[in-house]
């Protein structure tokens, strides 16, 4: 008997041994998997009972924070925004049942203080019993982007502000906005039912529409077209428009006409800062798709907008072979309208790429990461995007953009103490037919000279409301102005 | 006392991995401790106090009981059992309360196991009496007003205030008498009266009460769709058929009598069909049945190679954890490195406990230590392949990990069989003295105090 006992042994063995195997399968193997499965929340929930370090604006002021809550919550912290809404789009929110986003979703393991270094780093702190969360810190100024949010009041639209040499944003509005404290509920319910209720509203609040939209740019793109027209050597600050009404482009017999039907024309300077329509879809017509396509691309439109939140949206103009067979849709795209549609912040990046000799500097919100004993993790160094214009090109974008200010459609963007500015207006019609629906647009930088802040500011009209019956110049400009101008008389963050 | 260097060796290695095994118990309990609230709890000391006294009583029960048996045995169960209960304390604080209260009752039962059977051999003739309590502890659950079903199985009966599953013990009962029958009819059954093809066949009457045994084991179980215990029984029949006979034959036909058991249940049984589907695929009926097997598989996957950490693992989401799914809980907690520690600890077991039958010279002691090792290495097989899904789910405790006053109990009995049948094989090769058991030495002091009185 004990022959079929040892054989006994050796097949309890090849069982204990197959699930030895699948414990492995299990337990390594398919462990991401399992993992990344969203049905699968005890990380999440392990989590939700740790500390989790805050999001701090660029003086310091606490964006997000997680509080110790008292006995009886379903988990030991919560997570708060003390500026409400202010910042919503750019923190995002940190939810039990619903995920997170923004930089909570992105930023997760230096704030939970899972990364390598931070575990590293935690081990000498072990017996110290302190944790090992890190911060965010942003490049962002809450009064600043408190300005930019009044000036914007209840509209719909966005603010961009930016250092035209580092990329960095000083501040981001997108409207409408909503406050993460809402979603962060533990209820977890009550947060379903916020979202719910957030994702029915008309202006979409949990998109951050100044880097995950794209408006119609209208006019605000003649710097694009013209820029191309410079860098191809088709045209010349002396370069003399016609004065006309209207104009036939190639392959139609469908007139273009100027803004508000006027007549229009003159210098390269002139019909810039009147805004001409005709001039800029005779530029895009005679450079033609491919040096139009080709000219675009070098400013990113068509790629993601690169910067350091998820999701971000890709400006578009469109490809060679859509405009081939159809040059008026060229034309049109030459003063922004058709198919062109622009993200805000990309609209920031180009008024910044004139401000900065032509390059193009990739945007960011997050200046540095700190772990628990605020020493640097990683810190943001600005970064090179793209080159899409030689410095002479932005220079003499730079001379046209002063005119927009001093005679033309930006006066409204003339700065306090005499601080020139350079901008361009831009005023998208949305409807050919029916009720009017128009963006009103401006981008700009200042001084004009050693540029310090670039800015763009656009509204989204609805139905014949007042912006649709305004320009971007009346519209956009006077917020513009107003952050600005607070801008140069607050050069250093106003504490917080 | 007298004692043989190696019996005192055995005893003295006993106490020491006993000692080791609760000091990982009770490492593992402030761990998990300070994991749910980063405080030691005041009634660790206590706690440890019962669980040492409880692990040194058993061990003193060996030293003055079974002086010869086995050293590793016992330790093996007070680590797997120690590591369960730490757990089980993690889930839930009531049933740790219960779970302590079951521990004593047990180690009870494993120190009267001993008192009680003092000669293995003795057992051998009680074997119709323990079919007959196989057959009635089988019976139980079914009797109205006594059976209750719970969790889709009526496998648990209430005598007044007293709850428990007669199952775990028929299984010892039947072992018994499984190895008593086979030790006698062994060679009957093996010569085989006639042929058909490679198969020597027994002459019916030999193997009418086996087979009925094991028939009825099987359609009782599966009447009360305790799928895991009928899995448990047949393969316990197989192996001790096999062994006692010496006749892979009887392995072959084990096969195909399961392979049809099993096609014919998964015919007629939705709930067969329904393990099997979920085992196959339990995803599509994650809001269903699936739910527990994929929260046991994430479960697992969260526990990684490391684990959580004890305290720190959300174990509690898996629905009873504490008995059938302690495993995944496990699995958590202390991660691939510690579910690979409690595969090991069976393994040691099994190992042990076949080393014991390899070692005894009588059949039937050989037998029953063979059963009862396969009977613990079996089900711990049956509940972590259904867990892992390597095999389809049955539900059936982890033996001395899960949560269960009846499961812990009848483990220590089975654990107090097979320390005896070491302790008897030791005393048959000489390892140690082969004194009078203390019935005997009573027996012969009343004869010399009668005699004395007789001859004043």
């Amino acid at each position: 008997m004990n022959k079929q006992i040892r054989r006994l042994a050796v097949a309890l063995l090849a069982c204990y041994l197959a699930l030895f195997v699948q414990l492995n399968v299990l337990a390594v193997g398919r462990q991401q998997e399992l993992n990344a499965d969203p049905r699968n929340n005890r990380q999440t929930e392990r989590d939700f009972n740790r500390p989790r370090g805050s999001i701090l604006a660029a003086d310091g002021t606490v964006l997000a924070l997680s509080v110790p809550t008292t006995r009886g919550d379903e988990f030991n912290y919560q997570r708060e925004y003390p500026l409400g809404d202010l910042f919503g789009n750019v923190t995002g929110y940190y939810t039990f049942s619903y995920g997170s986003t923004q930089l909570e979703r992105t930023q997760n393991d230096v704030l939970m203080g899972d990364t390598t270094e931070q575990k590293l780093r935690a081990i000498g702190g072990l017996f110290r019993g302190s944790d090992s969360t890190g911060s965010v810190v942003l490049t962002m100024r809450p009064d600043v982007q408190q300005v930019a949010a009044d000036a914007l009041g209840t509209r719909e639209g966005s603010v961009v502000v930016m250092e035209p040499h580092t990329g960095a944003i000083i501040a981001m509005v997108s409207n409408p906005r909503y406050n993460p404290a809402d979603v962060a509920v533990h209820d977890s319910k009550k947060a379903g039912q916020v979202l719910a209720d957030l994702n029915a509203w008309p202006g979409k609040p949990l998109l951050a529409n100044a880097y995950q939209e794209r408006y119609m740019p209208g006019s605000a793109f003649k710097v694009i077209t013209t820029s191309i027209a410079f860098e191809n050597g088709a045209t010349s600050l002396d370069r003399v428009f016609p004065n006309t009404k209207s104009w036939v482009p190639p392959q139609t017999t469908d007139p273009i006409q100027n803004y508000g039907g006027t007549v229009c024309g003159g210098t390269m300077v002139e019909v810039f800062y009147r805004s001409c329509n005709i001039p800029f879809a005779q530029l895009a017509t005679e450079l033609g798709p491919e040096k139009m396509v080709e000219g675009t691309k070098k400013w990113g439109i068509g790629e993601k907008i690169p910067i350091d939140l998820p999701a971000p949206a890709a400006s578009s103009f469109g490809e060679v072979s859509d405009f081939t067979d159809q040059l008026p849709l060229l034309a049109i795209g030459g003063f922004g309208q058709g198919s062109t549609t622009m993200v805000p912040v990309h609209m920031a990046m180009i008024a910044s790429t004139i401000a900065n000799g032509g390059v193009m500097m990739k945007p960011h919100v997050v200046d540095a990461t700190l772990d628990h004993d605020n020493a640097v993790l990683t810190r943001t160094t600005p970064a090179v995007w793209k080159t899409p214009i030689l410095p002479g090109t932005a220079d003499t974008l730079t001379t046209l953009m002063i005119g927009v200010v001093n005679q033309g459609t930006g006066r409204p963007m003339q700065l306090a103490g005499g601080i020139q500015a350079a901008a361009k207006t831009g005023t998208a019609q949305l409807n050919t037919t029916g009720p009017e629906r128009s963006n009103a647009w401006i981008i700009g930088f200042a001084p004009a000279i050693s540029p310090q802040f670039a800015i763009a500011v656009v509204l989204k009209g609805g139905p014949d409301d007042e912006i649709s019956a305004s320009t971007g110049g009346k519209l956009a400009g006077p917020i513009a102005k107003t952050v600005l101008d607070y801008l140069f008389a607050h050069p250093v963050p106003s504490g917080g | 006392m007298s004692s043989t260097p190696i019996a005192a060796a055995r005893r003295r290695t006993e106490l020491g991995l006993i000692v080791m095994a609760a000091t990982i118990t009770a490492a593992a309990y402030t761990l998990a401790s300070l994991g749910q609230n980063a405080e030691i709890p005041p009634i660790l000391v206590p706690f440890l106090i019962v669980l040492l006294g409880l692990l040194v009583v058993a061990h003193v029960a060996n030293r003055v009981l079974a002086k010869g048996a086995d050293g590793t045995i016992l330790p093996l169960a007070a680590l797997l059992h120690g590591i369960g209960y730490v757990i089980i304390a993690r889930l839930s604080e009531r049933s740790a309360g219960l779970q302590t209260t079951w521990t004593f009752v047990a180690i009870v039962a494993y120190v009267a196991t001993l008192i009680i059977v003092q000669r293995a051999a003795d057992l051998a003739r009680y074997q119709w009496s323990f079919l007959a309590i196989g057959a009635t502890l089988l019976l139980l659950p079914l009797v109205p007003g006594v059976g209750t079903t719970k969790a889709g199985a009526r496998i648990w009966v209430s005598l007044g205030p007293i709850n428990f599953q007669p199952g775990e013990f028929a299984k010892i009962a039947l072992a018994l008498f499984f190895a008593g029958y086979l030790a006698d009819h062994r060679e009957l059954i093996a010569s085989g009266a006639w042929r058909v093809g490679p198969f020597h066949l027994p002459e019916l009457r030999h193997l009418m009460p086996i087979a009925f045994a094991w028939g009825f084991a099987v359609v009782v179980m599966v009447a009360e769709k305790d799928l895991g215990s009928s899995l448990l029984f047949f393969t316990l029949f197989v192996v001790m058929m096999w062994v006692s006979t010496e006749r892979a034959s009887y392995l072959v036909i084990g096969l195909l009598l399961f392979s049809g058991a099993a096609y014919v249940a998964w015919r007629l049984f939705d709930h067969v069909k329904t393990r099997v589907a979920i085992w196959r695929n339990p995803w599509p009926q994650y809001e269903g049945k699936g739910y527990q097997i994929v929260q046991a598989m994430f479960a697992f996957a969260n526990g990684g190679t490391g684990g959580t950490g004890l305290g720190l693992g959300s174990p509690n989401k898996i629905p009873v954890a504490k008995t059938d799914f302690i495993f995944a809980a496990i699995g958590e907690e202390l991660g691939l490195i510690g579910t690979t520690a409690i595969l090991i600890g069976f393994l040691l077991m099994i190992g042990s406990g076949l080393r014991i039958a390899v070692r005894s010279e009588r059949p039937f002691e050989k037998l029953l230590a063979t059963g009862l090792t396969t009977i613990v290495g079996m089900q711990a097989f049956i509940i972590i392949g259904g867990v892992t899904r390597v095999v389809p789910l049955t539900g059936i405790a982890l033996p001395f990990v899960s949560y269960g006053g009846s499961s812990l109990l009848a483990n220590y009995v089975l654990l107090a069989l097979l320390v005896r049948v070491s302790d008897s094989s030791a005393r048959h090769l000489g390892e140690t003295p082969n004194e009078l058991s203390p019935q005997e030495r009573l027996q012969a002091y009343r004869r010399r105090r009668e005699v004395a009185r007789a001859s004043k």
